[in-house]
């Protein structure tokens, strides 16, 4: 009758030693024994719910049996759900009991400590703004199932289909854009004149317009849209490539724009057009053509950091490190090594010369090395490299803070071995070029440092 | 025992007792009756005799109860049953009533179903007070489903009451014993019920009647003239929503609605009530005008915004209403400090450059903003999350009997006592509780003001205004204060004996509310261990507290068994209002800033709007799933409500009263409400389509509903500025 089974009543009334129990007096204590388990049970719901959980655990327990004045059951505070072993005793009479673990003080006293847990920490975001939950990774999905669901009313019959796949339903875009017929068609024909190679007045006055003209802001999400498409379908084509850049220059360059959102999207073009592996086409537009558009790109992104880099905090940060990344991948070509120290140089500057190139540069000497001893088209494209490191190293020299050492430099071979912390090639250079300034502010960083 | 008929007197046989507290005319002919009724009474007559004799005093009393149990028709023949039916009366008796009120008019059916209820509790408690505990718990498992939505938390505590001496231990039970449960009916509901009870006396009707004159207290009305809630048009309306709730005048508590009178008698006149805000002190008041010039000269405001004293002005003018303030004499506060006075300089600051919510215009609702903090690896061990007014600290009581505060701008929170060298974090835990914490508040401070530009005096009274104290309570039956200067623990307030619930500090600081498992709420003043005022009545758990935003008043609501929302007067300690309304335990209470509306919230996801002058319910809310809304929060401007609760959601509630919102469910969810409907009452599915039902069925006037990812909402309320500030913590 009762869940409590009667029988462990009797059970415990013989291990106390009363041998013999009425049967009623049996049931009767089996169904006390049952309400007072719902009782404690209701109290510890109670604790449950003020934790504001929905697991029941030990200690809600032991705050219940607490709270009715009982003696709380002690051994059975866990974090961990308990384990239960199952006996049986008989048929049909299993007897559950909590497994101990059996511990060897040996392995237990050797064993390395647990992992401390993770310290509990908070994080904001926004729920929402102006009634809208914007969809943000910390936001959950909004299921567009659970959206179907809601609009089932209106439009019932065309969710059916969708879900049984046999109508090709057009996904709209979340927000319309709506571009005036003037702007689409002022759009085309800008595209049109700027990768018009035969017409260099249209082209210009393309630039000129979009550097000058007011009122372009709604396509310069298409711009930047038509510049990432044409950059990545056109690496060989050192002429498209350097018509986006200037595009993209233009745009920098119009004051009424305000182009601080895009410039995410910006950047990756640039970096390819500054540090791509192999841009253009050696065979037709000979070996070297694709530094041009290397510096170019380089300017360009320093002005875009320069620009936008304080309300990005992170702008500056993540070009230097992808061009330093490069920078250090000797498996890369000359090119991307040129545009790489072209960036570091702009965007971090003397300082930036100073932590981020000069302690590499003795690593760096025997790729240079290497190229400079080719007899291919290698050693030219090293000896641009070479120029480009020199530069950078001037930067430092417009930097340089320290005055003059008192004792100035030693002299000779000995001067000489000290620049060969910079590497062979390019110590050889800066010896050569015998200027003070210069050989100071490369010593400066002393490699013993 | 009032149950039980009276024992008869010792010289007089076992005779006609039962019938002495009906109301009702009891004729009509002994029906039943076992051939063998008069030799067993004969019987009886000689055991009795034979014990009294021999001085066997309590066997006797015992045979007396025992035989008194069996019922007695009027001509004073006892109407005994064989032994089967015995056990099954009042389950018998019980069915003949539900029967009843399944096949009756639809326009009865709505207010004699709330009978049901009421007879079913009585009719389990007195087949199990009859020991007869598997009828008991077979009549149990049978008749609950119907009330398996509303009560299930009462359900849950019958369920295992199985002996005698469970119903005079088991809470719920003595509550629905010793008190009379009140309940109003229409003249003609009333009177077709008793026509039918006396029809089938026999069969059950006679111990019906028992019940309703013994534990029950009927009221009727006329339903034409008070219409409104009673009314037939109304009562059709709740049908169709299938509207399951206690009416505000229901329940054990027999009050009139809204007024805390509990005598019957009384006439449903209210405890009039002071709603205006506090005044000023004369001498603040002036301080802060002068600072307000002040600041007013050094930073004159934008074009088209109103200087800060003209602001303060308008927020302190007397409008011309029925209110009445409560006077600064009933409720001492220490003098005010030149704290006090940046405090308020700031908050009318704020007040002006709030970002302003109207209400809903046009049905589109105004768009909020919400902030949601986000606490990560908890292991679900916080049990509170609380943020100080000023936005600067966030703390968090956990299960682990510690608290923790960060500060929210990673300043780092130092201490004079901290040793030298010693390298301050933005993070402090608080050690001292014994068991798991279960509330915090932050005593009131305003945000720090940005720096002023022309270097003024004024950093020093700006940096005061950041909270100095906080309340944490406890399962280890303490609150504690801590000072948020040296981090430490500086008072223990000792005298509840059971787990603390809830604390709340007044909003004018000074004061502060606790309420307890031991079933009462206590008013404390922080420079006091001693309680000054205890509030008892309820009865059950008082689960929360909330306080009136003139610090005159503090309400509590209460769990199982009770479920009230009540109002307390701090001035004279008495009861203000009672509110009967909620189904599950309340859970989160919180009053507007214009004070003339509370909202409080309970474990089923409904949300009640209660008007405080009148004591009556404004509108019930639906929308949030079953587990608990935690916490509630008005805009500055009292129009809307802002709450969060365990089924991972923030959620926008309009407030205002509007009849045609509130008995339409939103557009989609309408038919599916109404298809649920009958199947409801069908019983078998009750309790699976009732879930689907909460789930999706809110009332038009939320406004949004905003999911966060499997992240509990553990507070939401809204800043001064008017931006919602939601924390929780993320369980994956």
């Amino acid at each position: 009758m009762s869940v409590w089974n009667p029988e462990n009543v009797t059970d415990v009334a013989e291990s106390i030693g009363i041998a013999s129990l009425n049967r009623d007096v049996v049931e009767h204590l089996a169904r006390d024994v049952e309400y007072r388990m719902s009782q404690v049970l209701n109290e510890a719901l109670k604790f449950m719910r003020h934790g504001k959980r929905t697991t029941l655990t030990t200690q809600d327990v032991s705050q219940a049996l607490r709270l009715l004045d009982v003696e709380p059951l002690y051994g059975y505070e866990s974090t961990r759900p308990l384990r239960f072993g199952e006996a049986s005793i008989g048929p049909g009479q299993p007897l559950f009991y909590v497994e101990d673990e059996e511990v060897d003080f040996e392995k237990l006293i050797n064993a390395p400590l647990p992992k401390v847990p993770r310290e509990m920490s908070y994080t904001a975001h926004w729920l929402a703004v102006e009634g809208v939950q914007p969809s943000i990774p910390q936001n959950p999905l909004t299921d567009p199932r659970s959206a179907e669901l809601a609009a089932k009313g209106s439009s019932a019959n065309s969710t059916l289909a969708a879900v049984s796949g046999n109508d090709n339903i057009a996904v709209k875009p979340l927000v319309k854009h709506i571009l005036s017929k003037e702007l689409q068609l002022y759009f085309e024909r800008i595209c049109g004149a700027i990768l018009d190679e035969s017409n260099e007045e249209y082209r210009s006055a393309a630039f000129a317009s979009l550097r000058t003209d007011t009122g372009l802001h709604q396509l310069i999400p298409y711009f930047i849209q038509f510049v990432a498409d044409k950059v990545t379908h056109n690496l060989k084509n050192i002429f498209v490539l350097t018509q986006t850049m200037q595009l993209l220059a233009a745009l920098l360059d119009n004051q009424s724009l305000f182009l601080a959102p895009y410039v995410p999207g910006n950047v990756p073009s640039i970096l390819t057009c500054l540090i791509g592996k192999h841009l253009g086409n050696p065979a037709l537009d000979g070996a070297t053509t694709h530094f041009a558009l290397r510096d170019y790109s380089a300017s360009l992104l320093s002005k875009t950091a320069c620009q936008y880099g304080p309300s990005s905090s992170t702008l500056k940060p993540r070009i230097a490190r992808s061009c330093l990344k490069h920078f250090l991948d000797s498996h890369k070509p000359f090119g991307t090594h040129y545009g790489a120290v072209l960036g570091l140089a702009m965007i971090a500057g003397a300082q930036g010369v100073r932590t981020l190139i000069l302690p590499n540069l003795k690593a760096y000497d025997l790729h240079l090395q290497e190229g400079m001893k080719d007899d291919g088209g290698k050693r030219e494209q090293a000896e641009y490299v070479k120029q480009a490191i020199l530069r950078a190293l001037q930067t430092l020299q417009e930097d340089a803070v320290m005055e003059m050492s008192s004792n100035g430099h030693p002299a000779g071979e000995a001067l000489r071995e000290r620049l060969g912390a910079v590497g062979e090639v390019v110590g050889a250079r800066v010896f050569e070029s015998g200027r003070e300034g210069l050989i100071g502010a490369v010593l400066e960083r002393d490699p013993v440092v | 025992m009032a149950v039980q008929p009276a024992p008869p007197s010792r010289t007089e046989s076992v005779g006609p007792a039962s019938a002495g507290g009906m109301g009702t005319p009891t004729a009509g002919t002994p029906v039943g009756q076992a051939p063998g009724a008069g030799s067993n009474q004969n019987l009886n007559q000689i055991v009795l005799e034979y014990l009294s004799k021999k001085g066997y005093s309590r066997t006797e009393a015992m045979l007396r109860r025992e035989s008194g149990s069996i019922a007695f028709d009027a001509t004073g023949q006892p109407v005994t049953f064989d032994d089967k039916f015995k056990g099954r009366r009042w389950h018998e008796a019980y069915s003949v009533v539900k029967t009843w009120v399944d096949s009756i008019l639809d326009i009865y059916k709505p207010e004699l179903s709330r009978i049901l209820w009421p007879l079913f509790v009585h009719c389990f408690i007195e087949t199990i007070a009859d020991c007869y505990p598997g009828e008991g718990r077979f009549f149990f498992t049978e008749c609950r489903k119907p009330f398996d939505d509303e009560h299930s938390d009462d359900l849950r505590a019958l369920s295992n009451v199985q002996e005698p001496e469970h119903v005079q231990q088991n809470d719920i039970a003595q509550l629905y014993r010793t008190n009379k449960y009140r309940l109003t009916l229409s003249k003609m509901g009333f009177a077709t019920l008793i026509e039918f009870l006396e029809t089938k006396e026999g069969e059950g009707g006679k111990s019906i009647n028992f019940l309703i004159n013994n534990h029950l207290d009927i009221r009727t009305v006329d339903r034409a003239a008070i219409g409104g809630v009673r009314g037939l048009q109304k009562l059709m309306e709740e049908k169709q929503g299938d509207e399951q709730a206690p009416a505000e005048d229901e329940g054990i508590h027999g009050h009139h609605p809204g007024s805390a009178n509990l005598n019957p008698d009384a006439t449903g006149a209210l405890h009039r009530l002071q709603l205006a805000p506090m005044p000023m002190e004369i001498d603040l008041m002036d301080d802060v005008k002068a600072e307000l010039n002040h600041e007013d000269s050094s930073n004159p405001p934008r074009p088209g915004r109103s200087t800060l004293v003209e602001q303060f002005e308008q927020r302190i003018k007397v409008e011309p209403s029925d209110d009445t303030a409560p006077s600064r004499d009933s409720i001492p506060f220490p003098p005010s400090t030149a704290r006090d006075v940046a405090m308020e300089v700031q908050k009318v600051k704020e007040n002006r450059d709030r970002f302003r919510i109207e209400g809903k215009t046009g049905g589109v609702g105004p768009g909020v903003s919400v902030t949601m903090i986000t606490f990560h690896n908890t292991f679900d061990s916080v049990n509170c999350v609380e943020f100080s007014n000023d936005n600067i600290l966030a703390a968090v009581g956990t299960a682990e009997s510690y608290i923790r505060v960060w500060s929210l701008d990673n300043h780092a929170l130092a201490s004079p006592q901290d040793p030298p060298g010693f390298q301050p974090s933005s993070s402090r835990r608080l050690v001292g509780h014994s068991g798991p914490v279960y509330a915090l508040s932050f005593s009131p401070s305003a945000a720090v003001p940005a720096p002023p530009t022309n270097g003024h005096t004024d950093h020093q009274s700006s940096s005061d205004s950041h909270p100095r104290y906080m309340l944490s309570c406890s399962a280890d039956t303490t609150i504690r204060l801590w000072s948020l200067d040296t981090w430490t623990n500086l008072v223990v307030y000792r005298s509840h004996n059971s787990p603390v619930w809830d604390v709340r500090f007044c909003p004018h600081g000074h004061y502060f509310a606790s309420s307890s498992a031991d079933r009462t709420a206590r008013l404390w003043s922080t420079p006091q261990i001693a309680p000054l005022r205890i509030f008892a009545g309820h009865d059950s758990d008082v689960e929360t507290v909330a306080w009136h935003p003139n610090g005159a008043y503090i309400f509590t609501g209460a769990g199982v068994g009770d479920k009230t929302v009540r109002m307390w007067s701090i001035a004279q300690g008495t009861q203000a209002r009672i509110f009967t309304g909620h189904a599950g335990n309340v859970t989160a209470i919180a009053c507007a800033p214009n004070g003339h509306v509370v909202a409080s919230a309970d474990d089923k996801g409904v949300i009640i709007l209660w008007d405080l002058r009148t004591g009556r319910l404004v509108k019930r809310m639906r929308g949030h799933g079953p587990g608990g809304i935690w916490s509630l929060g008005w805009s500055v401007e009292s129009t809307v409500l802002v709450s969060g609760g365990a089924d991972c959601s923030v959620r926008v509630w309009d407030v205002q009263p509007s009849k045609d919102t509130q008995a339409k469910v939103n557009g989609e969810n309408g038919a599916a409400a109404k298809v649920d409907g009958p199947a409801v009452n069908g019983g078998a599915a009750a309790s699976k389509v009732g879930k689907v039902k909460g789930r999706e069925q809110s009332t038009a006037d939320m406004i949004s509903d905003f999911k966060t990812k499997k992240s509990p909402v553990y507070t939401a309320r809204f800043t001064n500025m008017n931006l919602v500030v939601a924390g929780g913590a993320y369980l994956p």
